[in-house]
This record gives C-alpha cells, structure tokens and sequence, in this order.
C-alpha cells in the first residue's frame, strides 16, 4: 500500500498535460529540425537523391547513426560498412529499449512500435520526468513523436534546399562531418571511462585505417569500446 | 548511388535500427550487466569517425582544413554551445581557410 500512495504522490508529473510537454520540448524540437536540415544538405551533397535521405530520417530517425552512415558513403566507403557503422552507433538504442520498455503502455506490439519513438533526447526528458528506473511513459511518446515529425520536416527542408547550395566542397560541407562527430562526442566524454574509450576507439581506427578497407577501423573501434565497457 | 544500393542503405539501417529499438519489450530478463557494456560503444565509435575523416586517400593522418573545424566544433562544444553553431562553424572555418589558402 505504501508504494501505492508514493507513486500517486510522485507521479505528477505524469499528469501533466501534453500540452506543456511539449512546451517544455520545443526547444529541443527546433534544434532537431535544424539538425534534420543540416542531415539533408550533407546527405545530397553525398550523391544521395533527396526522396532517399527523407525516406532514412522516416526510418531510421536516429542522427548520428544516419549522418556516419551518410559520411562513409561520401568518404568513397560501400553500402555494408556505412549500414553497420550506423548499426553499431545505435547499439545504445537496445539498452534504452531495454529501459523503456516496461513504462511504454499496451501490449508488446504496441510498446516495440512505441519504442521507435525514443532518441537521446525524447529519453533524457522521459528520465527526468519519471521515477527512479522507470521514465515517464507519456513524455517518451509525446516528445518522440515530436521530434520524429521535426525531424523528418527538417530533412525534407534541407533535401530541398540542398541543390541549390552549389558545390559542397567550397562550403566546407565535407568538414561539417568531422566537426560534427566532434560535438556529437564532446557532451559524452563525462568521465576517464568515456575519455579511454574515445581514446582507444580512435588509435584502433587510425592504425588499422592505411591496411583495412572503408570500415574494417570502425568496427575494430567498436570492439575496443565494447572491450573496455566492463 | 544505383537504386538497389540506396534502398540497401536505407532500409538496410532502418531495420537494423527497429529492431535494436524494438527488443526491448521481449527482453525484460536481459541483466544491466549485459546492457552496461554498450557504453563505451558510442565514444569509441565517434571518436574513430573524427579519426577517419583526417586521414587522407590512404588511410594516413593528413592535417588540412578539415583538421581546423575540428578544433573550433571542439572548442564551441566544450563552451556548451549549441550542436548546429558547431557544425556550421566548423564548415565555415574550412570553407574561409579553403578560400584563403590557395
């Protein structure tokens, strides 16, 4: 009965109206429409036709997984290494579903489906908004479903706007990708575990870079990761 | 990109992706430990990329423009900056070095 009443006292905020969850989301809504933009430049400008890059953002609705795969497809790298490199990058999305998956509501069709919907940032908010090991079910959908349609909205922006950038190069579109990766990475070096992985994950790729084609040094960054996540 | 290789790349990571989303409801008995050991994946994997795309044609680090939007996205992100004034500062710095340096 006592952990009846707490979670009736302490779940307010999973009564806060959606209206005001998705207030307190916008901006992080506008950020992800820009970065949706940005994805659809950068994948044009990569030789993929506009129709494709939108059809990935409904897809896959995952940003540093589709701009990797997009930046070893514009390094001259093959289909199988830029899906995998994007793969791996979302391993973490199976330790969130994980996490998720028991405040999601519905039957487990429904929750795999809803599971889509969470990002890095929906489950930052959905976290913060719920209890101690289990996030708030109501604000992972409505800021995921947010964000997912931002998203795709910015990707369509970008992959019309895009073309008419002029060569991508002159722009420093091809340096947007490294600079990219390096702002997607700074927030996660909280700790010497993250800065060792980051450090270990980056030797590996540039000692195996000069012998190994397109993708044999990310996955072998991926495994020196994985091995020092213990 | 030939039709079939874009849909490969497309639908390719799309269902890789759903179903690392989706397996979550299916697994409730998968141990943190087992989870917990995803951590380190995406450092690595994103510090390998920035390795990646300083090297030249052959695989060897080669410093250029490339290199400078690095360090000025770095440098704006450590000051907490937003993602996008990171991205677009780091392209501008190679496209203003690109268009100085001959």
């Amino acid at each position: 009965m006592a952990t009846v009443r707490h979670r009736a006292v302490s779940d307010n905020s999973a009564m806060r109206p959606v209206r005001t969850i998705l207030l307190s989301a916008a901006p992080i809504a506008l950020a992800v429409g820009f970065f949706g933009a940005s994805f659809g430049v950068l994948a044009v400008a990569a030789g993929l036709p506009g129709w494709a890059a939108v059809l990935m953002s409904v897809v896959v609705f995952a940003g540093s997984a589709q701009f990797a795969a997009i930046g070893v497809i514009a390094a001259g790298g093959s289909v199988l290494p830029a899906v995998l490199t994007g793969a791996l990058l979302n391993v973490r999305y199976f330790a969130t579903g994980i996490a998720v998956a028991r405040a999601l509501p519905g039957g487990r069709l429904r929750r795999t489906l809803l599971a889509q919907l969470v990002v890095d940032e929906s489950f930052v908010l959905g976290v913060a908004a719920g209890e101690p090991g289990r996030p708030d079910g109501r604000t992972l959908v409505a800021v995921g479903a947010l964000l997912y349609l931002t998203w795709v909205a910015g990707t369509t922006a970008g992959a019309l706007i895009g073309p008419a950038l002029g060569d991508p190069r002159r722009l420093g579109v091809d340096a947007a990708f490294p600079a990219l990766f390096t702002a997607l990475l700074w927030p996660m070096l909280r700790g010497h575990h993250a800065v060792r992985c980051a450090l270990a994950g980056a030797a590996v790729a540039l000692l195996l870079a000069p012998f190994t084609p397109p993708g044999v040094p990310l996955a072998g960054a991926a495994l020196a990761g994985l091995w020092l996540s213990r | 990109m030939a039709l079939p290789l874009i849909l490969a790349l497309v639908l390719g990571l799309g269902a890789l992706t759903f179903v690392l989303r989706g397996m979550g409801p299916f697994l409730t008995t998968v141990p943190v430990v087992i989870t917990s050991r995803t951590v380190g994946l995406a450092p690595a994997l994103l510090a390998a990329l920035v390795a990646i795309e300083l090297t030249n044609a052959r695989g060897v680090l080669h410093p250029d423009a490339r290199l400078a939007a690095v360090i000025v996205a770095g440098g704006l992100a450590a000051l907490r900056a937003p993602l996008l004034l990171c991205v677009v500062a780091g392209a501008m710095t190679a496209a203003i070095l690109r268009a100085v340096v001959p």
